[in-house]
């Protein structure tokens, strides 16, 4: 009976089903998308490590200046008791980059970021090379025009591994000589030209190999360091540099992405409640809408339990049908959300079924009140007598 | 006190012992008066009066649908005002088939499924319980639309598969209000003739009506007036 009063009415019935479906989806789109985001945020931090630390030059001295750090602290940072590696970078600009001479009119001229860079780059960052090797002590000394390159560069210019290529820094020749792997702390670097300081001074107008940045690997007390790093660049003058461990701040904005993800749940959770009004709000009106049909079954025989537990089940049924779509349609956004953002998509079975019995639930509260409206009307002022 | 009715063949299935019936409470409406009557296996009874005479609220304390305000409702023997909700329904299932004016078929079910529903929580399978709606739907000519729903059946045909509801658990007594009244002159006949064909040994019909053509098709006629029996009379049928 139930189930026939739930399907002569297919409109009304998708219509309360709508609020615990929107609310469940919402709800287990907000876990999952969470639950994933946090995922990847955990496979990120370990991929990174928890230990690196990026130091910034400040403001400099006079104006017009970019800030840089001067290559004497880059010494003192190395050796603070708990660092283990530093390398100092600096990005140089209005260099433009071609992968060969005329080669101007086939492929577009893009700001490629040409880095000069300390010699242990790749081990302080914990990358590899995909190919060749980095730079090394000759080309620093002899001021051999090499570079190594970012590996979304070798493939936008088509650098096959171990093939003898140079490009062109604003038509000087550089023999490629390595190609480095992804950096996930710092995506631009898959882009750039690497080059040594040597290199910067003599053929980019450096005054110093002054880095503008630093990079420090600090395994124990990294949130120590990264405070006395600051004091020991600038030796107690004024900062001469600010200092973060970048996981942190991703964990800072995980904080922020979860608060978001809280107030997701909140409204899903409205969303539930609302639904369940919605359904307490239809189920009355089907009752006195069926009034006839509830006198007769009552003049049949049928008790004032039956009737209740018939409107009761065909809430039950709506919860039921709506967490179990709820529930699919949370799960498919997750699943967009995770394809779009490359996460693994994370989600539990169980809390799943734990948020659609919620829905269950909710619409169940929410037809006590129509299904004792319908057991407590009398057949005698439904069936219209005389 | 009214006069119980006359005696009739068969078990008692319904007695009405000194009922009266109150409604409001600072201003008392006596819908029915110190009414006592029985009504017996194979009678065939109509209830007649003009409006306001208590004919509904007979009808609704006869079919225990209500409760009387003072006096005792019998079924089979059973006090109804002293069983619980349930039980009275039960009793009210076992023993009592109606039949309307409108006759309050539920819109969404076939004919069958119509009929089916009075078979509901009985203990019967599906199987059973339709092949015993169908069994009624015979009897009253229609069991070749057992499939149709009542939007696909004429006022007569839609009647009809009320009285099949009615019959299909085999009730001691069917009360029947104002039957004819939503049909047109032929199918008031069909109906009518129906009627005294459900009428058995074991089986009483009462027919509460306004139509003096019904009423005197019973055997038993009982008039009603302000609450009150002011006549009991055995009807001779040529």
């Amino acid at each position: 009976m139930a189930v026939s009063g739930l399907t002569s009415r297919k409109v009304r019935t998708l219509l309360i089903m709508l609020g615990p479906v929107l609310g469940v989806a919402a709800i287990v789109a907000a876990i999952g998308i969470n639950e994933s985001s946090k995922g990847h945020l955990k496979a990120k931090l370990q991929e990174l490590g928890t230990d690196l630390i990026v130091v910034n030059a400040s403001a400099g001295f006079g104006f017009g200046q970019d800030p840089v750090i001067e290559a004497a602290a880059v010494g003192r940072v190395g050796r603070l008791p708990d660092v283990v590696a530093v390398t100092g970078t600096r990005q140089m600009s209005d260099i433009v980059t071609v992968p060969f001479a005329g080669a101007e009119d086939y492929y577009r001229a893009f700001p490629v970021p040409v880095i000069a860079t300390g010699l242990d780059l790749p081990s302080t960052l914990e990358v590899p090379l995909v190919s060749g090797r980095f730079l090394n002590e000759f080309d620093e000394s002899s001021g051999a025009r090499v570079a190594v390159i970012g590996r979304d560069l070798a493939d936008e210019y088509g650098y096959l591994r171990g093939e003898p290529r140079t490009i062109e820094l604003n038509g000087l020749q550089y023999g490629v000589v390595g190609v480095l792997d992804y950096v996930l702390l710092e995506p631009s670097m898959d882009s750039a030209v690497f080059v040594t300081f040597r290199i910067a001074v003599d053929d980019w107008g450096l005054d110093a190999p002054d880095p503008s940045r630093l990079y420090v690997r600090a395994p124990v007390n990294t949130r120590l360091v990264a405070q006395e790093i600051p004091v020991v660049v600038s030796l107690g003058g004024p900062d001469g540099a600010n200092a973060s461990v970048p996981t942190d701040l991703l964990d800072a904005q995980s904080q922020v992405d979860e608060s978001l993800n809280n107030l997701t749940k909140m409204m899903g959770g409205l969303a539930l409640i609302v639904g369940g009004v919605g359904i307490a709000n239809v189920m009355s009106i089907s009752v006195i809408q069926r009034s006839s049909e509830i006198g007769i079954r009552r003049a049949l025989g049928h008790s004032r339990g039956t009737i209740a537990i018939q409107f009761l089940f065909e809430a039950l049924v709506v919860g039921v049908l709506g967490g179990i779509v709820g529930a699919g349609v949370g799960a498919g956004v997750v699943w967009g959300v995770a394809e779009q953002r490359g996460y693994t998509m994370v989600l539990s079975i169980v809390g799943l079924a734990g948020w659609a019995l919620v829905s269950v639930g909710v619409a169940v509260v929410a037809g006590l009140y129509p299904s004792t409206k319908a057991a407590r009307l009398e057949p005698l002022e439904t069936l219209r007598l005389g | 006190m009214n006069p119980s009715g006359p005696g009739g063949a068969g078990e008692v299935i319904l007695a009405l012992e000194g009922v009266s019936r109150i409604y409001g409470e600072e201003v008392e409406v006596r819908a029915m008066d110190d009414v006592s009557m029985e009504i017996r296996a194979g009678e065939f009874v109509s209830i007649v009066g003009p409006s306001g005479s208590g004919k509904s609220t007979m009808l609704g304390l006869l079919g225990i649908l209500d409760l009387p305000t003072h006096g005792v409702i019998r079924v089979r023997g059973v006090d109804a005002a002293g069983l619980s909700d349930a039980e009275r329904s039960r009793l009210r299932g076992d023993a009592i088939g109606f039949v309307f004016q409108q006759f309050h078929l539920i819109p969404h079910l076939t004919a069958l499924g119509n009929v089916e529903t009075a078979l509901l929580y009985r203990g019967l399978s599906s199987r059973q319980r339709r092949g015993r709606a169908m069994e009624a739907l015979e009897q009253v000519g229609l069991g070749a639309r057992h499939d149709h729903r009542p939007v696909q059946l004429s006022g007569g045909e839609q009647q009809r598969v009320a009285i099949a509801r009615a019959i299909t658990t085999q009730p001691g007594v069917v009360l029947a209000d104002e039957p004819t009244g939503a049909l047109d002159s032929k199918n008031a006949e069909n109906v009518l003739q129906i009627f005294h064909d459900l009428q058995t040994p074991d089986r009483a019909i009462c027919i509460v009506t306004h139509d003096l053509h019904v009423a005197g098709s019973a055997r038993r006629k009982i008039s009603m007036l302000d609450g009150h029996i002011v006549a009991d009379e055995q009807l001779v049928r040529s």
